[in-house]
């Protein structure tokens, strides 16, 4: 085989890659839309569920889905990304060091009903937090931690030491030099791994079901320490364990198709913010 | 040459530092005189950089550096356990290599140090204009100072960042090898630039370039790798 054909094919190869991918996004998509198109209307977002179930809206499961993610990135993106600011800026190398990021490159692996479990344990029992949107948040908080930390560390690595350096030799403080420079610079990174995190929190039922997701729970929580209805455990109930699983298909794809414009919502408002900053840096 | 001590505004005593177990500068001593421009010439790998950055503490960066001896600038060591390394490098600026502007404006980079160093907002434009004035980049920027500062070729890079040092009114400024990235007609600037702003600033200048150190310095030290003497001092090197 010539070089030219080795070039045409080995192109055609990684196209056709690409190709698969994209089909499988777009036949995904589009079987959510077209099945769950049908039961979109404003009733079905704002109205409780009735019938046990098999009508109704799905405001409960909305509207605890959107404390989730609210209260679990208040907790980890705060926590997230300071410790991995100590981790690149501040932390000498060291054993001890090493171990922390050991640690977290596996918690990242943990699956996450193993996170479920250790919810539990601590929020749920030790800490007595009862099943609950606390439990639940602080859970998902905790599986979403290492991303967080990792896609934040990976980002502050590659502003360049020259302008850390430069900073410096104007008499500008450590801190400062983080605060003004290195900060901003590594802003778009944090913010891509915070995008990937939502998804993962919006999408997340393992960790949830343990720790305060009710099965059926026709009202709005009173307080983060009331159960709540959310999303995708709301589907996973109708899918399998409702009582009738065929008459809420509609329902069902229904709901999958609500999450998945929450999510995608939620991330073209952090690629916006993303752009704004990257503007911002001139680049 | 007797003179030289009596208005030495750098006076470096008994100076060694170690990488770990590497030895990288001993038993250095050099007076460097104000208001002047002093040269560092030698090999690469010698130490001139690692000494440069003795002079305002950016070795402090690195962990496993190991410092002794005494580096006074106005009779005060800067290694005395008093010494608030963040005014001193106030005092002492530098440039780098590299011509690292900041990923911001044209302006904003040079008004970065006087905003943290509290300068009060209304005096900062003129600090902005000054500095470029003096750093001979005005005429070239004035239309763009609000456009990015990595859009500005490496030799306006570079006076960028030696005006962005003066914004916060230095009174040494370090040099290591700032030409070493540039074509032939950015370095004449710069040169130029170094020889004007010596009438304010005392000027350290590291430089592989033989020609560049005659060219600008007044003071030359010639360093060399020697039987591990790192150093071989010979201040009394004078420009013709």
């Amino acid at each position: 085989m010539d070089s030219r054909t080795t070039e045409k094919l080995a192109f055609g190869f990684l196209r056709a890659c690409i190709w698969i991918v994209v089909a499988f996004v777009a036949i995904l998509i589009l079987y959510i839309v077209i099945q769950g198109y049908s039961i979109m209307s404003w009733e079905f977002l704002t109205e409780m569920p009735t019938n046990r179930m098999t009508e109704g809206g799905i405001y409960p499961a909305l509207m605890g889905t959107a404390y989730l993610v609210g209260i679990s990135m208040a907790v980890a993106i705060p926590l997230g990304v300071l410790s991995a600011i100590y981790l690149n800026e501040y932390a000498k190398e060291s054993r001890s060091t090493w171990i922390i990021e050991m640690a977290i490159n596996n918690l990242a692996g943990t699956p996450s009903v193993v996170f479920g479990l250790f919810g539990l344990a601590l929020f749920v029992k030790y800490l007595a937090f009862n099943p609950s949107i606390i439990s639940a948040s602080l859970t998902l908080s905790l599986l979403i931690l290492p991303v967080v930390i990792r896609t934040s560390k990976e980002a502050l690595i590659t502003v360049p030491q020259a302008h850390r350096e430069a900073s410096l030799a104007l008499g500008v403080t450590k801190w400062k030099t983080i605060s003004s420079i290195v900060l901003p610079e590594a802003l778009p990174g944090i913010v891509t791994g915070i995008i990937l995190s939502i998804g993962r929190v919006a999408g997340e039922t393992a960790p949830i079901m343990f720790t305060g997701a009710a099965f059926f729970l026709p009202r709005l929580p009173d307080s983060v320490f009331s159960q709540f209805m959310a999303l995708p455990y709301h589907l996973f109930i109708m899918a399998t364990s409702g009582l009738n699983p065929m008459e809420t298909r509609p329902i069902q794809y229904g709901t999958a198709l609500v999450l998945l414009i929450l999510v995608l919502l939620i991330n073209s408002i952090a690629i916006v913010i993303r752009k704004h900053y990257r503007k911002k840096l001139h680049r | 040459m007797s003179g030289i001590n009596d208005f030495a505004d750098i006076k470096v005593e008994d100076l060694n530092l170690r990488y770990g177990s590497n030895q990288a500068l001993q038993d250095i001593n050099i007076k460097i005189p104000s208001k002047s421009v002093t040269a560092l010439i030698g090999p690469s790998g010698c130490g001139k950089s690692t000494f440069l950055r003795c002079i305002n503490r950016m070795n402090d960066l690195i962990k496993v550096c190991h410092i002794e001896g005494r580096v006074k600038i106005d009779n005060k060591n800067i290694y005395d356990e008093d010494v608030d390394v963040v005014e001193l490098r106030k005092k002492v600026g530098m440039v780098f290599q590299k011509p690292n502007p900041f990923p911001m404006s044209v302006f904003d980079n040079i008004a970065y140090g006087p905003k943290i160093h509290k300068v009060p907002k209304k005096d900062i434009k003129g600090i902005v204009d000054k500095t470029l004035q003096d750093s001979a980049l005005y005429g070239e920027v004035s239309d763009r100072l609000d456009s990015s500062a990595l859009d500005l070729s490496g030799g306006q890079q570079q006076r960028l960042c030696i005006a962005r040092t003066m914004a916060v009114e230095p009174e040494i400024i370090l040099f290591d090898e700032p030409c070493s990235a540039l074509d032939p007609i950015s370095t004449n600037k710069i040169e130029d630039l170094i020889l004007e702003l010596k009438k304010d600033y005392t000027i350290v200048i590291v430089t592989h370039n033989m020609q560049q150190a005659a060219r600008i310095s007044d003071y030359t030290a010639f360093s060399l790798w020697e039987n591990n003497r790192v150093w071989r001092n010979k201040p009394d090197l004078r420009k013709s």
